[in-house]
């Protein structure tokens, strides 16, 4: 290790443990600390409206998701199409405890935080539960079983009387320190929410991956049966890869219902699981900071591409629906792109220029 | 000399900024209202007339100054028929002060019915759903309730049907939008009406009908009623005309008499099922262009001010989408007489005002337009027509759905 806790333009170790620190730097953990510290002032700062928090905060929310998706598909190396359905778990847990105690029950209202965790725990359940071919399924017959329950939970909302086939269940309003959360505060408030919880959670899959069993998840990607010589159980790996999977997803589920107010199918369907794989794609897969670029980069060009395919709507003839096409054509595309040009994602980009500060002003 | 050259520079000032306020006064209000709705995605086709008729209306009122110098100002947004994106635009619309907003689908104001209600905004969707009304003191249906229609063509079907009570078999949209009558249908069977329901199919993604339309033959089908979308019933259209089960005149023994609701039918029925359309039995509240009325001429006369196409001209989704804006005007119309102030208040107490002598009579509908504290569904009069010879005609005149009182 460096002396100079400061700048290190190397990676010199002289320890294990040297290695394993959450911040290489003093430099690194000030950067970050003073990231967050900006994160938390902005919205107290500047001018927000409630479409812009609810933007955000969607944001964010995608970035929970897409932590539990690359622990699955970036560490582990299990494809899994069905990530959408594993937040729509955690979103109708909420939704079902509204749906037999009413909306505005107490445990939905005032311990909502208890509420949370439980919504993620389901998902860590159902992510088990749909992990367990991965005892003798590999590569893409394993993420054609994801695949399948992606079916099978639209198809259980859509016909279920109790899940409102699929139409808004609502969710009533939450209570906090000062009272009800009202209107005007609600989209603020979850900002906060959502973002400690992001916070805590990209630290718990940091430490993660400091453990043995981060280490497992990667090398049962890499080589399972070299893991498996090693010690390692590959199934079971898989198995608790999927369950922290839809831990993650639950929890940004049981968020959504609460930011939203409502659960609706339509927020948990086959194309939202394609959208967080793509999330994940252009992020970065099995990288952590690729987690909250892509989410940040996939919710911003839907929004571009969303208002060029309005003007497109207004000037092409509507028999063509040109403008209906951009949206998926897009995708695909940056989709393409990504996995020629840059297969390691955002985050590849970051670290770039992580290296270039770092060697600064050695060019090697 | 030089004070007459400061004096100048005051008065000129002076005059600069009496000419400002003076502009500003004859400008007038703007009023603000908002839609969000599927120009692209899932149901655009119906979605993209429905904006042109709400934006060309409202044009028309500014352009015409039928608000005297205040002027509607209306956003419409792309929503993808996402409740998701019809929420973000919701609070954007929200932002940007508006007062009374035009929803569209079924899914999207069901969903932010909560919120419509902690705002006290009046809301005209395109949709219309029953359970909109559910829990809901904001929503105002433009026009019947698809419950109503389609009870309304049971009704058709009970008291013109020829011989035993008349079995009857659901085509429906695998949604709300499609399921709400179902249940509303057979609640109005129990109640007295004389149909028999055999079977409720909903339809997925199918390409091909014929095993469908063999088990409703096979069970004695006489009728069905579509409550979806146009191209799904397109093609059971064209698969029983292949089949030679399609009736050719109303019940006619031994075939298959093929019904539906508002947008089930259309010119884009007719130009997706071609000549398998003929004889197809449709109910809605708007009149069409293909008749000639006050309003069609209206209609296509407003379309070509504005250099819309002849698809877009003569669409029944222009139609509503003209309807619903000549609500909006009128209301803002009539709350500015009273000299009221136009806001969210009083446009929803003008709204609940509208019946008996003030029910309000668009040139676009074929009845008034008639909300209380407890109705609000606006046009409760229906229309059936008929495709003959490839466009819409009227069958008898227009009806009222009588068992939705009793259900």
């Amino acid at each position: 290790m460096s002396a100079n806790r400061w700048l290190a333009t190397g990676n010199y170790f002289t320890t294990y443990k040297e290695e394993q620190r959450i911040f290489l730097t003093h430099t690194d953990r000030l950067i970050f600390s003073f990231f967050l510290v900006c994160v938390f002032v902005w919205p107290l700062v500047f001018e927000t409206n409630n479409k812009s928090m609810l933007v955000v905060d969607n944001i964010l929310i995608a970035m929970i998701a897409v932590l539990g998706l690359n622990l699955v598909t970036g560490f582990a190396g299990l494809i899994s199409i069905g990530h959408a359905a594993f937040v729509g778990v955690g979103a109708y847990t909420v939704a079902s405890v509204s749906r037999v105690m009413g909306d505005d029950y107490i445990l939905l209202t005032h311990a909502w935080p208890a509420m949370i965790l439980a919504s993620g725990l389901v998902g860590a359940v159902f992510g088990a539960m749909v992990g367990l071919p991965a005892f003798r399924l590999k590569h893409l017959y394993l993420a054609i079983a994801t695949l399948s329950f992606q079916m099978i939970f639209q198809w259980t909302i859509n016909f279920m009387e109790f899940f409102n086939q699929g139409q808004t269940i609502f969710v009533g309003r939450i209570f906090w320190l000062n009272g009800e959360v009202g209107r005007n505060e609600h989209y603020i408030f979850w900002y906060y929410v959502i973002l400690i919880i992001l916070v805590l959670l990209g630290f718990m899959v940091r430490n993660l991956l400091r453990t043995r069993f981060g280490r497992c998840l990667i090398a049962v990607r890499d080589n399972d049966r070299a893991a498996d010589a090693m010690g390692m159980h590959p199934g079971l790996t898989k198995v608790y890869a999927f369950g922290l999977a839809g831990f993650f997803a639950g929890i940004a589920g049981a968020l959504h219902a609460y930011l939203y107010r409502g659960v609706g199918i339509e927020s948990f369907t086959l194309h939202e699981s394609i959208t967080y794989l793509a999330m994940a794609i252009v992020g970065g897969l099995g990288t952590l900071n690729g987690s909250f670029w892509g989410p940040a980069a996939i919710k911003m060009l839907e929004l571009q591409v969303e208002k060029i395919a309005e003007h497109a709507g207004d000037m092409m003839p509507a028999s063509m629906n040109l403008a209906t096409a951009l949206r998926p054509l897009t995708f695909g595309l940056v989709i393409v792109l990504f996995l020629m040009f840059e297969p390691r994602g955002i985050a590849n980009w970051w670290r770039i220029i992580r290296s270039y500060f770092k060697l600064w002003p050695f060019r090697y | 000399m030089r004070n007459h050259k400061m004096m100048f520079v005051p008065i000129l000032m002076s005059f600069i900024a009496v000419l400002f306020f003076a502009a500003n006064l004859q400008a007038g209000e703007v009023y603000k209202l908002a839609l969000s709705l599927a120009i692209t995605g899932p149901t655009s086709d119906a979605g993209n007339p429905y904006a042109k008729g709400v934006e060309d209306y409202f044009r028309f009122v500014n352009d015409t100054k039928m608000l005297g110098d205040d002027r509607i100002e209306c956003t419409i947004r792309d929503d993808q028929y996402k409740t998701d994106v019809t929420k973000r635009n919701f609070e954007d619309f929200l932002d940007q002060g508006i007062v009374l907003y035009l929803n569209y689908s079924t899914g999207s104001t069901m969903g932010l019915k909560r919120d419509f209600e902690e705002e006290k905004i009046a809301v005209i969707p395109a949709s219309f759903h029953a359970g909109n009304l559910v829990d809901s003191n904001y929503i105002f249906l433009p026009i019947a309730s698809y419950s109503e229609q389609t009870i309304g063509l049971a009704e058709y079907v009970a008291n013109n049907h020829k011989g035993d009570k008349p079995k009857v078999a659901l085509f429906v949209h695998p949604s709300a939008f499609g399921r709400g009558p179902v249940e509303d249908v057979e609640k109005a069977a129990k109640a007295g009406l004389n149909i028999e329901v055999v079977e409720v199919v909903e339809h997925g993604q199918d390409l091909d009908n014929t095993a469908m339309l063999k088990r409703l033959k096979s069970k004695g089908v006489q009728y069905v009623i579509s409550q979806t979308v146009q191209s799904p019933v397109a093609t059971m259209l064209k698969d029983a005309a292949r089949l030679g089960y399609t009736a050719k005149t109303f019940g006619e023994a031994g075939k298959i008499t093929f019904m539906g609701a508002h947008y089930t039918g259309g010119n884009d029925l007719i130009a997706l099922a071609g000549a398998a359309a003929e004889n197809f039995f449709w109910t809605t509240s708007y009149k069409l262009t293909s008749e000639k009325s006050a309003g069609a001429d209206a209609q296509l006369a407003l379309a070509a001010r504005y250099g819309r196409d002849e698809k877009a001209a003569n669409s029944h989704n222009y139609t509503n989408g003209i309807m619903v804006a000549q609500v909006a005007t009128e209301v803002i119309k009539r709350v500015k007489k009273q000299g009221l102030k136009v806001n969210r208040k009083t446009l929803y107490d003008e709204l609940n005002q509208m019946n008996g002598a003030k029910a309000f009579q668009p040139d676009t509908t074929v009845g008034p337009v008639t909300y209380s504290k407890t109705d609000h569904a606006g046009v409760d009069t229906l229309q059936l027509y008929r495709v003959d010879g490839g466009v819409f005609r009227s069958v008898g005149t227009p009806f009222l759905c009588e068992y939705i009182k009793k259900i």
